[in-house]
């Protein structure tokens, strides 16, 4: 009886709380899209996405949104979309587009704004994504996080957190062929070291200096740089921090033999190489390489170029031809889709830390015709960079600016058959208002199959082991 | 009149004590509440609340911040300290009486207690969550003393689950620093705040009439004195100037200097330097928030063009109680306000691996040779390390070559250093000196070298001072 008359109550206070919710009459039509943020007007989406929340950036006091069959009134100015009714939404429209019209409350007169639409594509994109979370400034850390976030949903949980690895600066968590089974992190500091992750048995190696680094195709080796980073600072405040590399170098480190690979030209003291990725057959390793200029002086003539030199894996040796397949303005992070077609790479007008350049922008080189594609649907005013593939290869993830300038956000942007890029879209969030009050910027964004099989406690186990020296 | 003395004496005992410590913290103990203030940052979001459900003791620890967010305001920060532990000491008082101990050991134990922790909160970093935690279990306890039940298994059941209730809502009571009060920071921050509030006249104030006044408060005066174009007249006033042009910040540097080194940028007008010294303040905060350095990366975005940033900070303002309206006004009246700031915005590009003021200050005297706050500081501080060519260089280069010498007391002096160092024709005399007083005087020094009666002139400062170690 009592159970009934709580449930009663419940019924009626929900009752009350949607019949205190206005709903749209006399309404105003206005020959504008809605300025929603996140900006999710006519984007391309994943059937396996969460939902996308998200706020009309008016002063509005209440909001309705119809999605397909889905209507949405809330108070105030935010659509959060129910969980269950997002995927019967989402499920539904695969492989179709659902139309979303926002109509608000605004001043006592409710103003219906142009629809638009979201695209659901039944490719999916790889459902976990990891990621930094730090401050801006990049040049100091204090309570630094790797996290790892589903996308299907708003679950989120550390792989490496401050609090038990003793306040120490971690850098990206990279998997093998977006493999949760096998991936590697850095814990920086005293005894830090790489924690390579093989089955959720983790390692702790000591790669002298190892910064940038990616896997070969079967995991035995990695490709790594390193380097001896410079912060610098812009007296310009628009273009703030600038860091370049006063030294760097690529070497290939055998995982089973436990050995560094040298080669000659990947350590050239005249020139600058970075940003290491095998190619997904193996058969290359692509870099970014510049002529050393005295620096910081003649930043502006750090140039770095797109080159590949070859690789075997079988015998873990490094080729001696170095081909240079792109070289206008300066490139950073290629990185290679799994099924080759593709390699993305992000140019700016000069250097190496595109982070902080606006005018840095993603491309998107077809490896078969050589065709660029410089992908201005995608990119923005701000920053776009640090690109990651899923790895069906229809995906990637890369950290923009957009909003702000300063912190950096996931956008996930869709390749599809024909290798046309569509309009990407922010990582969704349970409350659409997160970004606005977030004070950390999501840096190197990698996608990965499914969860990683280890957590925050065994890498700070790892830690107190002796880290495995290279040769 | 026994069970009278047994009410009064005690009630009595508390509002005394309640008193004693408002009058402590409010009159002589005031500012560390408004570096508390500013030392975190609280918002009335959903999603920012949801924040503090992450760990045990989330109810005190929004209760702590949301209230600690009213330090802003004069009198709040000691009359919520003291509410806060007269409450405390009250409830332990009556939790300790039902406990059986008798009226007087129960008042002796909770006023002993309330003053521990009252003894915390001298410590600048000891937060208000901590006493609210402690208050949180104190009234669970009572809670649990009250119950009328005798039923062994029913009590025990009820302090498992207030012991699971506690930790979820209060978690563990912090333990503070017992010590003596922190004069030599409180002195700091009353310069500080004074500055911070736009009480300038109250900062000079504070630091003349202290016969124990730190670097850091001469920091904040001189910081006034060259925002009102004084800071010639004022250098030699003291006897140990601290500009903080000769600082360079890290990762290890303490806090307060940073954010002092944030003052100092933003008065200069080198926005890129503000923005990291704001973040960084920012990340070495508590929680990594820190409200007074948001407000400062809204302004020092808004002044260097960046709407975008400076609109990121004013909507995460937007949802303070203190800081809402200044929000609103900046939307509102921001190019009134930094009208002077905006100009001065260095609009040459060039890049420094260094912090060097020095070089910080060419590169905005380079873009406007109008910007006297960079010209004075750049002046004086090469005066104060005696280094006469580089006053002489910077003097022409800022001054001479522009037609606008500027004819201050000590730069006068300075100069008359250089003629008379360098043999100088009398026409470079008559080109430099144009103060007649300022030459009579110089020749009156001259006679009698090092007089202690020429003390506060540059000269002396230059014969008889030991110049700062850089």
């Amino acid at each position: 009886m009592k159970r009934l008359l709580n449930i009663l109550t419940l019924s009626i206070i929900l009752a009350l709380l949607v019949a205190c919710t206005p709903t749209p009459k006399d309404v105003l039509m206005r020959d504008m899209l809605p300025p929603i943020y996140p900006d999710y007007c006519d984007v391309t989406i994943p059937v396996n996405i969460a939902p996308l929340n998200f706020l009309l950036r008016a002063d509005c006091e209440a909001i309705e949104v119809k999605a397909g069959d889905v209507i949405l009134h809330a108070n105030g100015n935010e659509a959060v979309f129910d969980i269950d009714d997002w995927k019967d939404l989402t499920t539904q429209a695969s492989g179709k587009s659902i139309k979303v019209t926002v109509t608000a409350l605004i001043d006592g007169q409710w103003t219906q704004y142009m629809p638009f639409f979201w695209q659901v594509v039944t490719d999916k994109v790889d459902p976990y994504l990891t990621y930094r979370l730090i401050e801006p400034d990049y040049e100091i850390w204090n309570h630094v996080q790797i996290q790892q976030r589903c996308i299907e949903n708003f679950e989120t949980n550390a792989i490496g957190h401050y609090e038990q690895l003793e306040n120490r600066c971690m850098n990206c968590h990279t998997y093998a062929n977006q493999d949760p089974q096998l991936s590697m992190m850095y814990v920086r500091g005293p005894r830090g070291g790489a924690i390579l992750n093989q089955n959720g048995q983790l390692s702790k190696l000591d790669i002298p200096g190892s910064v940038y680094f990616g896997f070969s195709p079967s995991g035995r080796y990695i490709t790594y740089s390193t380097q001896k980073i410079i912060p610098a600072f812009h007296s310009l405040a628009s273009k703030r921090l600038e860091v370049y590399d006063s030294e760097s170098n690529v070497f290939v480190a055998d995982m089973e033999q436990h050995r560094i690979i040298v080669s000659p030209l990947l350590s050239d003291s005249l020139k600058f190489e970075t940003f290491p990725t095998f190619s997904p057959d193996g058969k290359y390793i692509y870099y970014c390489v510049a002529d050393s200029v005295s620096l910081p002086k003649d930043i502006r003539q750090l140039q770095y170029s797109l080159v590949r030199i070859p690789f075997n894996e079988q015998t873990g040796t490094i080729g001696s031809q170095v081909d240079t397949i792109f070289n206008q303005r300066s490139v950073c992070h290629p990185r290679i889709s799994p099924d080759g077609r593709f390699i993305l790479y992000t140019v700016a007008d000069y250097g190496t830390f595109p982070i902080w350049h606006p005018e840095a922008d993603l491309q998107m080189m077809n490896l078969q015709t050589g065709r660029i594609d410089t992908l201005s649907i995608v990119n923005s005013q701000k920053s776009d960079t640090y690109h990651s593939w899923s790895s069906n290869s229809r995906w990637f993830v890369f950290a923009s600016k957009r909003d702000d300038g300063l912190y950096g956000k996931p956008y996930f942007c869709y390749v599809d058959q024909n290798g046309k890029a569509h309009k990407p879209f922010c990582l969704p969030q349970e409350h659409p208002t997160f970004y606005d009050y977030n004070l950390k910027s999501f840096n190197a964004p990698e996608l990965g199959k499914g969860k990683v099989p280890f957590d925050v406690d065994d890498v700070a186990r790892a830690m107190q082991q002796e880290a495995k020296k290279f040769k | 009149m026994k069970l009278k003395a047994r009410h009064i004496i005690p009630t009595t005992a508390i509002a005394l004590w309640a008193i004693a410590c408002f009058v402590f913290f409010q009159y002589f103990y005031p500012y560390h509440f408004f570096y508390k203030e500013q030392n975190q940052l609280f918002l009335m979001s959903a999603d920012w609340l949801q924040t503090y459900f992450d760990g045990a003791g989330w109810l005190a620890r929004i209760a702590g911040d949301f209230l600690t967010q009213f330090y802003y305001y004069l009198y709040a920060g000691a009359t919520i300290l003291t509410l806060t532990l007269t409450l405390l000491c009250v409830t332990l008082w009556w939790t300790l009486k039902r406990w059986g101990l008798n009226t007087w050991g129960a008042l002796v134990i909770a006023l002993i207690v309330t003053t521990m922790e009252a003894v915390f909160h001298l410590s600048y970093d000891f937060p208000l969550s901590g006493t609210l935690s402690l208050l949180g279990w104190a009234v669970l306890t009572l809670t649990i003393t009250l119950t009328k039940t005798k039923r062994k298994v029913t009590l025990a059941l009820l302090a498992v689950s207030s012991l699971v209730l506690g930790a979820w809502l209060f978690g563990t009571p912090k333990i503070g620093k017992i010590g003596m009060p922190n004069w030599y920071l409180e002195r700091q921050l009353s310069a500080d705040c004074e500055y911070y509030f736009g009480n300038w006249d109250k900062v000079q104030q504070i630091v003349e009439q202290d016969k124990e006044r730190t670097p850091e408060m001469l920091f904040f005066y001189y910081l006034v004195q060259a925002q009102r174009g004084l800071l010639p007249e004022k250098l030699l006033l003291f006897d140990r100037p601290e500009l903080g042009t000769f600082y360079s910040i890290g990762p290890q540097t303490p806090i307060l200097t940073i954010r002092n080194m944030n003052e100092l940028y933003w008065a200069l007008g080198d926005m890129t330097f503000t923005e990291r010294a704001a973040m960084m303040t920012n990340v070495f905060s508590h929680n990594n928030r820190n409200v007074r350095m948001i407000r400062r990366l809204a302004e020092c975005n808004y002044v260097s063009g960046d709407s975008l940033a400076a609109e990121k900070y004013l909507r995460i303002l937007d949802k303070t109680f203190a800081y809402h309206q200044w929000a609103d006004n900046l939307r509102t009246h921001g190019k009134d306000i930094y009208r002077t700031k905006i100009e001065m915005v260095n609009q040459r590009d060039t890049i420094t691996i260094s912090d060097n003021a020095h070089f910080l200050m060419m590169q905005l005297l380079d873009t406007n040779p109008k910007n006297t706050v960079a010209l004075d500081y750049i002046l004086c501080s090469t005066l104060l390390l005696k280094d006469i060519q580089g006053f002489k260089r910077d003097y022409d280069r800022y001054c001479m070559e522009h037609a606008t010498p500027r004819l201050k007391t000590l730069y006068q002096e300075a100069l008359c250093i250089w003629l008379a160092g360098t043999n100088a024709s009398q026409e470079e005399w008559k080109k430099y000196i144009q103060r007649p007083d300022v030459l009579q005087k110089f020749q009156q020094y001259n006679e009698k070298r090092g007089s202690a009666a020429f003390k506060g002139t540059y000269w002396y400062y230059f014969d008889k001072i030991k110049a700062p170690k850089v």
